[in-house]
């Protein structure tokens, strides 16, 4: 027997309220008599003991009370199922990075997936279920449906991704399985519980905490540093509440660059400085060591090369072109950097005495000024760009359609259900993008619920950047707005990047030059066809860490998956110690369905209705008895 | 409204056969009360004695002074139309308890006794007195004989309402004050003031050589006692004063034996001074009472 709602107890207080009137209406009522004559003065110990006589009345209106107060904190009462047809359940899995994590033989979806299956194997003729599995996302992995043995194996085909289960995915996930009668949620963290709270109201909700404490190391970063100049770093964390040894190895391209034991505090996050690097290339930070989650054992970074690459910053105020260059020189201290201002730039002429033409700029940032076609780019940057005059064609297919004078800033990689702060810009411009470029973080304000304010698109004339928010007043560098720096620093990264190796987070989508297919060859070697868009794209998402190749035709472009997320990754903290307020509504510690919860809501109710009859025929012939015109 | 009642033609009907129980004396004799008689005036003799010195020579039957040779005074009895005053207590205590009707049943009877009063064409009126703003207020109808007239009671029996103090010596000083000819007061009450204030009224009424009936009303609940059990703080609906009581069964049977005694030393008064008394107690018995039980008290014949 328990309390679905247990915060709605507090409604007991009108039992303190009822107890209130009845004992200031019981106090002393007056009635106006003909004469006192016919009336004795009360004694006075009657008069004492007034307050303790029974009123048949008052303790209905009682029972009236506290039987609404117990429905609506969901009394339920445990018992046995009763099997019969027609019942419908809805699996839903966690399938984070966290369910993969590994303890002794078996990894926590094994777990879940061996529940789950016993859950099946005790399903009776009719039953119906449906998988369902979040992370990022919500999907129905199989529909409703009564085949078991169908069912048994999509829940063999289940796989951990290397990604964050979000709030919002499993709030979707419940969502859609509300038309089951009961929902089992397989998860290794306790859900908030206004989530189960709000389920438990349509449908059964069977909570299964898989796993336990384990102990997980994780590369947090990787920086390479800048080959020949700086050192490199890597930062490690040990989630564990012990001591844990770590093996680190960082490997660039297929050469060791350093390895070293590390002894790790418990939950101590260590930055370990390597290098400085000989030469630039595709550095693989691992961690040898066995702990519960593989995902976060792997890191790659790119380290620039040594090669000078040229590039050109473009705008009418010095002081953003100043900016701009202290965060390219940050990002790669061999650039060399260009600036001018619009109206003042013409590019170099071919002197006659030298037969080679100049070298193209490997990026050009342009702030606030229209684009140069003229000038020969491997990326383009587009800072806050200006609208079009009239006539003047869109430069890329990029349109700005307006201006606003402030927004708030959502990276897209945000979990918004987190709480994160979003970040306040300046002025932004509002802008429409062609289909072939992706956003990368958007914005929003009054009237503009969400627009994009940077993104990222590869054309034939080269990769393209965007950012629609306007840099002035040393906006990069103004240490409250840091997420505007990472926003430039990560589009900077991938205009510099080499056009066949792109670094991505796990669950990022991103686009690869493709023909008409791309061969898509993930981490655990496994092949897949992509099919290429009409801008000759190939859009991916990896899903798990690790190295992907994507070949079409001569094309080959490597894709490097990062996955690490400070929560997932956190075994070793109390899955429970949200709060004890927080405690789901409903939590079955195992996947035994010896007893379910039954509500009594509709029996409550019927008590409550019940009482309230009998009070009212009290009432009635009570009126009668003493002549009374009403009740 | 029990009072509309008493002018409804189906029950004026049963009171036809009815008459008031007025005693009208044969005879004259000082220091007793006889109403309606006056020697020596009217057409119907009424008998004969020897002359005696001082009689009035007008009334000697010369005939039997011729045939028996004594002189013989022949008496004449002149009959003359009696009044009859329905006094209704009309206080604050005659409306509670509500539900009794107490109010409505004095006048109900009131007026059924005026209509009976009416048969013998005897000038009848309807009284209603109580205290007002600190003044006793005795309003009365004019007389009326006929019974073709009774309806013109009506509108005086709709508009009274209980509400102040009930004074009974003030109003009978009242009444007293209208030097009106000794007649029947019928004073209907409940009589839920002192003994010595029934007592004097009727005294003073009596002494006005008036014929008095006393009908002694109270509701049903207020006579049985039977409230909703419980303790209770109980205002006087006359006085503002307040007491705080319980009730339950043992306080029920109580106040049945206070009403039994109060009942009991309004009809010991009544009968130190020969006046009839009549119980009316509970509004559903009307009808009985007025059919059955005032014969039994004499009040009506």
């Amino acid at each position: 027997m328990g309390f679905l709602s247990p915060n709605n107890l507090v409604y007991g207080l009108s039992l303190a309220l009822l107890v209130l009137i009845y004992l200031r209406s019981r106090s002393r009522p007056t009635i106006e008599v003909s004469s006192l004559m016919l009336f004795d003065e009360a004694p006075a110990p009657v008069a004492n003991v007034r307050h303790v006589r029974l009123d048949p009345l008052f303790w209905l209106e009682m029972a009236v009370l506290a039987a609404l107060t117990l429905a609506v904190a969901g009394l339920y009462i445990r018992t046995v199922p009763t099997p019969g047809p027609g019942r419908i359940h809805a699996l839903v899995f966690d399938l984070g990075a966290g369910m993969s994590a590994r303890e002794g033989s078996e990894s926590r979806l094994d777990q879940a997936r061996r529940d789950a299956l016993e859950i099946i194997n005790q399903a009776v003729p009719g039953d119906e279920f449906s998988i369902s599995g979040y992370a990022l996302e919500a999907q129905v992995l199989h529909p409703q449906s009564a085949n078991l043995d169908d069912l048994r194996k999509a829940i063999a085909s289940l796989a951990p991704m290397a990604v964050p289960a979000r709030t919002a995915a499993l709030r979707a996930a419940l969502m859609r399985a509300r038309g089951a009668s009961v929902i089992d949620l397989f998860a290794d963290r306790t859900p908030p519980a206004g989530i189960l709270a709000d389920v438990s109201s349509v449908a059964k909700v069977n909570f299964h905490l898989v796993g336990s404490s384990a102990a997980n190391l994780a590369i947090v970063s990787l920086d390479s540093g800048i080959p020949g100049s700086s050192k490199g770093r890597v930062v490690i964390r040990n989630f564990a509440f012990h001591p844990h040894p770590c093996d680190l190895v960082i490997e660039l391209g297929s050469t060791e660059v350093f390895r070293q034991t590390l002894m790790l505090a418990p939950r101590e996050q260590m930055v370990v400085p390597f290098g400085p690097l000989l030469a630039g290339g595709t550095l693989h930070a691992r961690i040898l060591t066995a702990d519960a989650i593989e995902a976060d054992n792997s890191r790659y970074a790119y380290a620039p090369s040594g090669s000078p690459a040229r590039m050109l910053v473009l705008s009418p105020d010095a002081s953003v072109r100043d900016d701009v260059a202290r965060v390219l020189l940050a990002v790669d201290s061999n650039f060399q950097i260009e600036t001018a201002a619009p109206a003042n730039y013409h590019p170099a002429p071919i002197a006659a005495n030298t037969q080679a033409p100049p070298k193209p700029y490997e990026l050009v940032v342009m702030h606030d000024s229209d684009p140069l076609l003229g000038v020969a780019a491997a990326s383009t940057l587009l800072i806050y760009p200006p609208q079009a005059r009239a006539g003047q064609r869109s430069p890329y297919g990029i349109s700005v359609t307006g201006t606003v004078p402030g927004a708030a800033l959502h990276d897209q990689l945000l979990d918004v259900s987190s709480g994160a702060q979003a970040m306040m810009l300046d002025a932004t411009r509002i802008i429409a993008l062609p289909d072939w470029i992706e956003p990368i973080a958007s914005a929003s304000t009054i009237g503009h619920p969400a627009f994009p304010v940077a993104a990222i698109g590869r054309s034939a004339a080269g990769r393209i950047g965007l950012i629609a928010f306007d840099i002035r007043n040393h906006l990069l560098l103004a240490p409250d707005h840091l997420d505007a720096l990472v926003v430039t620093v990560d589009l900077v990264k991938q205009l510099t990047a080499p056009n066949n190796v792109q670094i991505v987070p796990t669950g990022a989508y991103l686009t690869v030059p493709a023909l008409k297919s791309a061969r898509v060859t993930q981490p655990d070697g496994s092949v897949r066809e992509v099919q290429a868009d009409q801008w000759g794209r190939a859009r991916i998402r990896p899903m798990d860490a690790g190295r992907y190749e994507i070949e079409s035709g001569s094309l080959k472009t490597e894709v490097l998956a990062n996955y690490y997320d400070a929560t997932e990754s956190d075994l070793g903290a109390r899955r429970d110690a949200v709060s004890s307020s927080s405690e789901p509504a409903s939590v079955t510690a195992n996947a035994s369905p010896a007893r379910e919860v039954r509500p009594l809501l509709l029996w409550l109710v019927a008590m409550a209705l019940l009482a309230l009859l009998i009070e009212t025929a009290l009432l009635v012939r009570h009126a009668n008895r003493w002549g009374m015109r009403h009740v | 409204m029990l009072e509309t009642r008493a002018f409804e033609p189906e029950f004026l009907s049963k009171l036809d056969r009815l008459v008031l129980g007025i005693k009208r004396a044969r005879t004259v004799r000082a220091g007793q009360r006889a109403l309606g008689r006056i020697q020596g005036l009217g057409i119907e003799p009424e008998n004969f004695k020897e002359y005696a010195p001082g009689d009035d020579l007008r009334f000697l039957d010369w005939n039997a002074f011729a045939r028996l040779d004594d002189l013989m005074i022949r008496t004449y009895r002149a009959e003359r139309q009696v009044e009859i005053t329905s006094l209704v207590d009309a206080s604050a205590s005659m409306g509670l308890p509500e539900r009794d009707d107490k109010l409505g049943l004095a006048l109900a009877i009131g007026a059924a006794l005026a209509y009976i009063g009416m048969a013998d064409n005897d000038a009848v009126r309807i009284g209603a007195f109580a205290m007002r703003r600190g003044a006793m207020k005795l309003e009365t109808t004019p007389l009326h004989r006929r019974r073709e007239s009774y309806l013109n009671f009506k509108p005086f029996v709709m508009s009274v309402r209980a509400g102040g103090e009930t004074r009974l010596g003030a109003a009978i000083d009242q009444l007293l004050l209208q030097r009106r000819p000794a007649g029947i007061v019928v004073l209907i009450s409940d009589f839920l003031i002192s003994e010595g204030d029934t007592e004097d009224a009727i005294r003073r009424l009596v002494a006005a050589r008036h014929d008095v009936k006393v009908v002694h009303v109270m509701g049903e609940q207020e006579s049985t006692a039977s409230y909703p059990p419980g303790l209770y703080r109980v205002r006087d609906a006359e006085t503002g004063e307040v007491r705080e009581t319980i009730f339950g069964p043992q306080t029920a049977a109580a106040g049945q034996r206070k009403v039994e005694q109060l009942a009991g030393r309004v009809r010991e008064i009544c009968k130190s001074h020969a006046v009839t008394y009549a119980q009316a107690f509970g509004a559903n018995n009307f009808e009985t009472f007025m059919e059955r039980e005032m014969p039994l008290f004499g009040m009506v014949r």
